[in-house]
């Protein structure tokens, strides 16, 4: 009996001991904890000891071995997770396309070892970024000043050029959003989508139903529940691409054609990293530039002889010039030829988009705004040099 | 300790925590239990509040690294959404979205409860009545219900019920007095017309006297023995006096009938379909917990009690009510509390169904940009609050009805 006190006033000691450490561990190394952004010892935080050096999300996803990507397993052509089991999309590409960009030096195998997919819902996904659990958020989110602001996020480069539209039944007679007085509209929560439709239907008496997944949104789209269902665009191609054939398939539905916001969707990360924050972003610029030059997937490995340097330069093949042969290193923390092992996986913006959601898919968009710069679209890379 | 009673000397040894009272004095420090037991409450105290000292540095200094507001000022911020069925716009500020929330909640567990008690009650008695195919039905509701996760019966009863109802279009309009479909179902509903005011006026006067009257002849009842009839000498005095007002006041309450214009409810009071499956779903699980603890308390009162009533030559009715189930109400009450906060949670899972109470709202809020942590803080500290209001309401009534031992 007096033994067990004893011991237990130690133990107790030892515990208080322990978590002193550890309170100083976790608040000098964010390696400790794997999926924890690190420590950059920035303005307003009281680091307890020294920061080690080689800190940062980039160190521990090196550690760990695979990156954490935030994503969606129900929009048809941008996250969607098929019968197979297999998530596809045009934003798991970008994903991949990073895992590749990190890894694809070491590992000659599958580069989907090197993803931790991690499906979110709307409103769990910024929650998700800012605790650490994932890495980077590849997820059809818009970019916002609010997000940008505060709730800590930091937007890269635009991938998809979208906005909102309504859907409504082919058979319900709405041919503009001002005819739908008195309606029931479903909507996903938490996303920008709601804020838009509030604002837009702010002099019209209607009634929003938020859901937080588009699975229970079509269930109460099919029911009747709804007279309409808003999106952004990209979005609700999907979905409607994807309509069941006994309920009427993709005729049995039209989306109106009025886009009431501007919705840029890009990969995001959290703040404080900037080193992070620019490795994602020189992967999706490194495909843009790639489609520029025209660097496929299928003749990525033809261009050793080229006399581009700007090409040699993107590829990280030697440059010789007058002083002598270099390779190309802009210090970013990627590998020299990381543009290669991303090409190699994915292709470059024209093939993602192709793939996953252009004219030949079943969701059917054109190139639009999201065509390159040199043919009248929105999408741009600066120069890699 | 030991009482000092005159006379007797005290032995101090028998007092000692420890050995060798030879000295009649303590023994050292770290053999003494009183002091053991302070030095280890005090290393408790050191250790939770080391822990919580970690944990809440570490929110705050990861919040501060990523730029994220550690203040409640976001309250203030406009919403930037509409809620169905309220006034709350998008520019109204969160706190009002918030309190919205807590609004459909508290309309939930006010609903709720008292339907979930009336069920349990009957389902627990039933379940021991002698009738084999009423005690046998009992038995399958209890059994089933109890069995399955409160969430899938949700989306059943939303999905394969509510959702089944007609369309806006076809909606049912029984007797003109009600519209279902299935978005909403709407009752007919009161308005207030001139003498409004008066008539409630000479109502709550009027309910005043009824209760003085019930006073009166309850204990005129048991000062003398005969029937008090209390009800019918308080009521009907009531009753007379509000249907007199009634009409000396000109019908200062009109109907307003639910009518449907196109798309719009002219009328009447309009209820979700989405409050009523939850309503519905969580009444009918929680009521089978309720039913069968009811049943146990019922089966734990003494059979001789039952025997005694019988042999008194009472009815079944008047055995349950007079004799039975007062004494098992004692029993059945303090976890009949637990399932009433069971229900007051599980309303969160009504997020499921996209119905606007505090948990959906909180976590759009979050969804929208503002801060999750300050925000989740307060959703537990409003589950909590309705919690331990229901927990003080129901022990005050639990504290009259304690099984007292002499």
């Amino acid at each position: 009996m007096k033994r067990l006190k004893v011991t237990s006033a130690v133990a107790a000691f030892a515990l208080i001991l322990a978590a002193c450490t550890t309170a100083a561990d976790t608040t000098t190394t964010g390696a400790t904890d794997p999926a924890a952004p690190g420590t950059t010892g920035g303005p307003g935080t009281t680091a307890v000891g020294p920061p080690p050096a080689g800190d940062g999300v980039l160190a521990a996803v090196m550690e760990r071995g695979h990156v954490n990507c935030g994503v969606n397993d129900a929009v048809p052509g941008f996250g969607f997770v098929g019968a197979d089991g297999a998530h596809v999309g045009f934003d798991i590409d970008f994903c991949l396309a990073l895992a590749a960009a990190l890894f694809g030096d070491d590992n000659e195998g599958d580069i989907l070892n090197r993803v931790g997919f991690v499906t979110l819902t709307a409103q769990q996904r910024f929650t998700a970024l800012q605790s650490g659990e994932i890495d980077v958020l590849i997820r059809n989110t818009t970019r916002t000043a609010t997000r940008d602001g505060g709730e800590g996020a930091t937007f890269l480069t635009t991938t998809f050029y979208d906005g909102q539209g309504m859907m409504v039944s082919a058979d319900s007679g709405f041919t503009s959003i001002d005819d739908m007085t008195d309606t029931t509209i479903c909507v996903l929560g938490g996303t920008t989508t709601e804020l838009n439709l509030a604002t837009r239907m702010a002099d019209l008496n209607y009634t929003p139903q938020t859901f937080e997944e588009n699975a229970q949104i079509q269930e109460a789209f099919l029911a009747g529940t709804c007279d309409g269902w808003t999106s952004d665009k990209s979005q609700l191609a999907g979905v409607r691409s994807a309509w069941p054939e006994d309920q009427g398939g993709p005729e049995a539905l039209v989306i109106l054609e009025e886009t009431f916001s501007k919705e840029p969707l890009g990969p995001a990360v959290l703040d404080g990293d900037s080193q992070w924050a620019q490795i994602v972003d020189w992967v999706v610029l490194a495909t843009i530039q790639a489609e520029e030059f025209g660097i496929t997937q299928d003749n990525v490995g033809t261009f050793t002889d080229s006399e581009n340097n700007d090409i040699r330069r993107l590829l990280g093949l030697e440059i010789t010039t007058d002083e002598g042969t270099a390779v190309f290193d802009p210090g970013l923390g990627l590998p020299t030829d990381f543009v290669v092992h991303v090409i190699g996986a994915v292709g470059n913006y024209g093939e993602i988009y192709e793939r996953n959601v252009g004219p030949d898919t079943p969701l059917g968009l054109e190139r639009g705004v999201n065509a390159l710069w040199t043919e009248g679209g929105l999408i741009y890379a600066p120069p890699y040099r | 300790m030991m009482g000092r009673s005159k006379g007797r000397p005290i032995t101090h040894s028998l007092e000692m925590s420890t050995s060798q009272a030879t000295r009649g004095s303590r023994p050292p420090f770290w053999r003494d239990l009183r002091v053991i037991r302070i030095v280890i409450q005090a290393l408790a105290i050191v250790v939770v509040s080391v822990i919580a000292y970690v944990l809440w540095f570490n929110l705050t200094n990861n919040m501060k690294r990523a730029g994220l507001s550690t203040s409640f000022d976001f309250l203030t911020q406009p919403l930037g959404v509409d809620i169905a069925g309220s006034d709350v716009g998008p520019g109204s500020p969160v706190w009002k979205g918030l309190l919205v929330g807590i609004k459909n909640t508290f309309a939930l567990v006010l609903v709720g409860v008292p339907l979930l008690t009336i069920l349990g009650v009957v389902v627990g008695v039933s379940r021991l009545s002698t009738n084999w195919l009423v005690a046998k039905l009992a038995a399958i509701y209890v059994e089933v219900l109890r069995n399955l996760p409160p969430l899938l019966i949700l989306f059943f009863t939303f999905n394969a019920i509510f959702l089944s109802l007609p369309r806006l279009e076809d909606s049912w309009n029984p007797l003109g007095l009600m519209v279902i479909n299935n978005r909403f179902v709407a009752i007919v509903g009161f308005t207030a017309q001139p003498g409004f005011g008066p008539f409630w006026l000479i109502v709550g006067v009027s309910l005043l006297f009824g209760v003085w009257v019930w006073i009166w002849r309850t204990a005129r009842g048991e000062r003398t023995g005969q029937p008090s009839h209390r009800l019918r000498w308080s009521a009907l005095p009531v009753l007379a006096c509000a249907v007199v007002a009634f009409l000396a006041l000109g019908q200062p309450i009109g109907l307003s009938f639910p009518v449907l214009d196109g798309r719009a409810l002219l009328g009447g009071y309009q209820g979700f379909a989405a409050y009523f499956a939850v309503l519905v779903a969580l009444v009918l699980y929680t009521a089978s917990h309720v039913a069968e603890i009811v049943r146990g308390s019922i089966q734990a009162v003494p059979k001789g009690q039952t025997e005694a009533a019988e042999s008194l030559a009472l009815t079944p009715y008047q055995r349950l009510r007079f004799v039975v189930f007062p004494q098992a109400m004692r029993i059945a009450i303090p976890p009949t509390i637990s399932q009433y906060l069971n229900f007051t949670k599980n309303t969160s899972l009504a997020i499921a169904i996209g119905f606007a109470e505090v948990t959906r709202i909180t976590f759009q809020t979050i969804g929208n940009g503002q801060p999750a942590p300050q925000l989740v803080a307060m959703l537990m500290a409003s589950y909590l609050l309705f919690s331990l209001t229901i927990s003080l309401v129901v022990n005050i009534i639990n504290r009259r009805l304690r099984y007292v031992t002499t």
